[in-house]
């Protein structure tokens, strides 16, 4: 499960000074880097004792009108506009609760939340609550993937061990994964639950046909590999990135190196990859570089491994220059 | 009483994914060079400019319309920005008509501009996760933008909750099909950003997973363009008309809603898109449109989803909640069904520079009626976090 990023800026994401040349059409245009950066101290004014309840007591809080007894969680206004404005009193209300709907699951995420994903986002009522908040859902069984949070799943707010006053203090996870005493405990710390770490599989002994299989499908992934080579779109996919992934598979291993524009297969086994994947048989990497499927769908499917979340980064880009391939053969 | 607003002239820039050779001041500028022209009019003869802009980060300046006054032409004269996230264009027409409509002016322009990949993340070395980071910036600041809101994320939470009431709607091979029409309908539009772009549906079950439940050929692509209207109050619009030797097509009806951003009892449903219901429906009641299924006959959406799309033709009352596949089921938008669904190919083909969108596809109603020589067409903008925003028009050509 994701953590929390240390500075507001991470140094990966601030570039150097400086500029370059395209050229278009026979015309120099000049590109330069740049960015709008302003800091912050933020006022959390009315807000308040609602994030330092999460932040230093460990409680959810909410606001309950006064006239109409609606209770709004989080308690994000002081008076009750369907009430003429009546005053709300701050309540503390359940920390476990149902989903409201069926939650989106982000795959692709923004540059801010890439150290994220994949994670969900949904909307849960919160017993002794009539609206829903906004939340971060995870799963303790490794990559959240559809179908293990739906409308009406009952999940338990878990609290970070370092908080900070921010929604990001708190996620759910379903309670059907957790023991009754974790349920039942208010307060209840992401420390405090066995998250399953990632444990690369097992591949089998190969067979003798299983190494011919791997041979096989290592003609037609080079062969694939080289079109990307020699297509400008999908090596525009991966300019300025490099990465020296392992690929394991039962009939056999190989490397991918991306560096830059330019994108190899070896057949050897790398010292210190950046990242590894592992899938039973060559095919279903095969099948995403060839634009028969995509390799993130097999990653989610469970039928591709790979040892790093962040990586998804990588995988975006390897579907991306199928993609590429593809299209440009199309006009 | 009201005057009568109606459009005049209209034009587009490219849809690219990226414009090296453009900055915003010149796609702005050769917007407005465009529809003056195609209204046959001096820009001297506009009295006041509407631009559309959804978002000061991906122009890298706050007031971005600042500049665009003068390089437009409109020097001492009435200027407004709107921005309403991804209806922005669409509020922007909703604005000038406003204005004219109140007498107020004879003649305006409506620009929508934007320029959103110069954004880049140098992390990754690529554009899109920084161009949907600087969206990011959209999201709720105290609740949502700290747990990864998106604008992806949060339309598939209305889309999600919108299957979780209609488990049998909105099926895979159906967004699929969707997609793939939009791809060939493309093709006719030589603005469009993906014109070549054709796929199959079986190409777009096995796209990747972007965010659940939508995969990447089902979501629109951000673009770089800009889009222009002339809009005149109704005598001048037809002075106009005789001169240039084109029909006015006229707006007459406009509807607005923005709902509730947080869920739950009083506040936003989550399984629909009230916003399109109300806009669509106050946009019919000004218009006098009692039965859109028989009125409408051109609709240019706001396609941000595939799955979107569906909900908001049953928003509109043009198919039941619930049997939005019966789009595709029971032929209603495949070709010689009952209803033309952007032709222009949309937001998802044609592109989506934000600014300028909802005001490219009310370029390709207007074109479309008048090409068809049809009635009666439906044009949408939708925006901000869960569909919140929406304004929608009703567009005649007699």
């Amino acid at each position: 499960m994701a953590t929390q990023r240390e500075k507001l800026i991470p140094s990966r994401y601030i570039p150097d000074i400086g500029s370059h040349i395209e050229t278009i059409g026979g015309k120099d245009y000049l590109v330069s880097n740049d960015a709008m950066y302003t800091f912050y101290r933020r006022t959390r004014g009315e807000l308040s004792p609602f994030f330092l309840a999460l932040r230093d007591e460990k409680k959810l809080l909410g606001c309950k009108c006064t006239k109409c007894g609606l209770v709004r969680v989080p308690p994000f206004l002081t008076h009750c506009p369907d009430c003429n404005f009546t005053p709300t009193d701050l309540i503390e209300v359940d920390q476990v609760g149902i989903m409201n709907s069926t939650p989106p699951i982000t795959y692709f995420a923004t540059s801010l939340f890439q150290h994220m994903a994949p994670y969900g986002r949904g909307r849960v009522i919160f017993k002794g609550a009539d609206t829903a908040m906004s939340v971060n859902l995870y799963t303790t069984t490794g990559i959240l993937v559809p179908g293990i949070l739906k409308k009406g799943t009952e999940v338990k707010l878990v609290f970070r061990d370092k908080r900070i006053g921010e929604m990001s203090d708190v996620f759910c996870v379903p309670t059907a994964e957790l023991s009754s005493k974790q349920v039942n405990k208010k307060g209840l710390q992401e420390s405090e639950i066995d998250w399953e770490a990632p444990v690369e599989p097992h591949l089998p002994k190969a067979s003798e046909q299983d190494v011919k299989a791997f041979k096989e499908a290592m003609k037609e992934m080079k062969s694939v590999v080289s079109h990307m080579n020699n297509n400008k779109r999908a090596r525009k996919d991966i300019a300025g990135w490099k990465r020296n992934i392992q690929v394991k598979t039962r009939g056999g291993q190989f490397a991918i190196l991306i560096n830059d524009g330019d994108i190899r297969i070896q057949e050897k086994v790398l010292s210190s990859p950046d990242f590894v994947m592992v899938c039973d048989g060559p095919n279903t990497l095969l099948d995403g570089l060839a634009y028969r499927g995509a390799i993130t769908d097999s990653i989610i499917n469970k039928k591709l491994w790979i040892s790093k979340n962040m990586e998804f980064n990588t995988i975006f880009k390897l579907d991306r220059m199928a993609r590429s391939v593809a299209r440009s053969q199309k006009v | 009483m009201s005057k009568r607003v109606g459009i005049v002239g209209a034009g587009v820039t490219p849809f690219k994914g990226t414009w090296r050779e453009k900055t915003y001041y010149e796609l702005a500028q050769m917007a407005t060079r465009e529809a003056v022209k195609d209204a046959r009019i001096d820009i001297k003869d506009v009295d006041a400019a509407f631009y559309g802009i959804y978002n000061d980060i991906f122009e890298r300046t706050a007031i971005p319309e600042h500049p665009l006054h003068g390089i437009c032409g409109m020097q001492n004269k009435f200027g407004i920005r709107i921005t309403c996230g991804g209806a922005t264009g669409a509020y922007t027409m909703s604005a000038a008509h406003a204005y004219l409509a109140a007498g107020r002016y004879k003649t305006a322009l409506v620009l929508g501009v934007e320029k959103a990949t110069d954004c880049f993340d140098f992390s990754s070395m690529s554009a899109t996760p920084e161009v949907i980071k600087s969206i990011g910036w959209s999201g709720d600041s105290f609740f949502e933008q700290p747990i990864g809101w998106s604008a992806s994320d949060s339309y598939a939470e209305v889309v999600l909750a919108y299957m979780d009431e209609h488990p049998g709607d909105l099926k895979p091979e159906i967004t699929a099909g969707i997609s793939a029409q939009l791809s060939q309908q493309v093709k006719g539009n030589k603005f469009a950003q993906r014109q070549f772009d054709q796929v199959t549906p079986e190409e777009v079950i096995n796209s990747r997973l972007v965010v659940y439940p939508f995969k990447e050929l089902e979501i629109c692509v951000y673009s770089e363009g800009a889009a222009a209207l002339i809009l005149a109050e109704e005598e001048t619009a037809k002075e106009i008309s005789r001169n240039a030797g084109t029909p006015v097509v006229w707006i007459t009806g406009v509807g607005e809603s923005n709902e509730h951003s947080f869920a739950g009892k009083n506040q936003k449903i989550m399984s629909r898109i009230m916003s399109d219901y109300y806009a669509s429906h106050r946009a019919y009641e000004m218009a006098g449109v009692t039965d859109p299924q028989k009125a409408i006959e051109i609709v240019e959406l706001h396609d941000a989803f595939v799955h979107q799309l569906e909900i908001s033709m049953a928003e509109f009352g043009l198919v039941p909640l619930g049997r939005a596949d019966s789009l595709i089921e029971d032929g209603l938008m495949t070709p010689g069904g009952k209803y033309v669904v952007n032709p222009c190919g949309g937001l998802i083909y044609c592109g989506h520079a934000v600014g300028a969108s909802n005001i490219m596809s009310a370029w390709s109603a207007r074109k479309e009626l008048i090409e068809r020589k049809q009635k009666t067409a439906l044009v949408h903008g939708t925006g901000s976090t869960v569909a919140q925003y929406t304004c929608c028009f009703v567009f005649e050509h007699a």
